[in-house]
């Protein structure tokens, strides 16, 4: 993935350093709310009709204090990523127990072929780095967390 | 150490539904196993963000490695898994 593509996905717009609320449905509304601030949602209940049937499949918890919800829908138009973090946590029915803390949502145009795999294989790869979860956890700016997540993954 | 090369046959890949399930039946074993796609280096397939960082897609090759005295049925209760298609997945 390019820098260009990149900071078209993640823009610090889409970056909240705001708690979250502590349950993981509004979590996930709290995600998607800025997602659709930013301009990036045209169906709003499309979009998290999707996102719900995606967690009713199995959780996005994927482990390490990591939520990943995601969903391939219309109700976008663009590939998008929200993140957020949690100071105490959500239960994401992860396999190691460990409720999420940092909560990245990945929103893909259900035509955006295999977009949604590569962003999250190429998030997941950079979040497997201690480095990288404790800089996210300490970024004091949206900026910041931008740019751990650029070098992390370019 | 026991290896096997296994083709992906669940339409949407190593990834939601079928990773979740592979995940879960590498913790049944007491053997280590790690996970690897081609030309990569191998990760721990008990790690669910492990797994989906492979971005294995239907159709992709993984390779497993196994070690340990039950290596050999955690490789083919693996395969079993890969080569399951995801809608007998729904029927559990």
């Amino acid at each position: 993935m390019d820098q260009q593509t990149l900071d078209r996905i993640l823009s610090t717009e889409l970056v909240s350093l705001e708690e979250p609320p502590d349950e993981k449905r509004a979590a996930i509304e709290h995600l998607l709310d800025i997602a659709v601030d930013a301009g990036r949602v045209t169906d709003r209940e499309a979009t998290l009709d999707a996102l719900l049937e995606r967690e009713g499949e199995t959780s996005t918890g994927v482990g390490k204090g990591i939520g990943i919800p995601h969903a391939k829908t219309d109700g976008v138009a663009e590939p998008t990523v929200v993140f957020s973090r949690s100071s105490e946590g959500i239960d994401f029915d992860a396999p190691d127990g460990k409720p999420a803390t940092l909560l990245f949502m990945i929103l893909v145009p259900a035509s955006g072929s295999d977009d949604h795999l590569s962003i999250l294989s190429s998030l997941s790869r950079a979040l497997m780095d201690d480095d990288v979860r404790d800089r996210l956890h300490a970024a004091e700016s949206p900026e910041a967390v931008t740019d751990t997540l650029m070098k992390a993954i370019a | 150490m026991s290896e096997r090369t296994v083709t992906i046959v669940p339409e949407d890949g190593l990834h939601a539904r079928p990773a979740s399930v592979f995940v879960e039946t590498v913790n049944e074993f007491e053997a280590t196993v790690e996970i690897a796609v081609d030309g990569e280096d191998p990760v721990a397939a008990n790690s669910m963000l492990a797994v989906t960082s492979l971005g294995a897609g239907h159709g992709d090759t993984v390779r497993l490695i196994a070690e340990g005295d039950d290596a050999e049925a955690a490789l083919d209760a693996l395969e079993d898994v890969l080569t399951t298609p995801e809608s007998e997945f729904d029927d559990e």
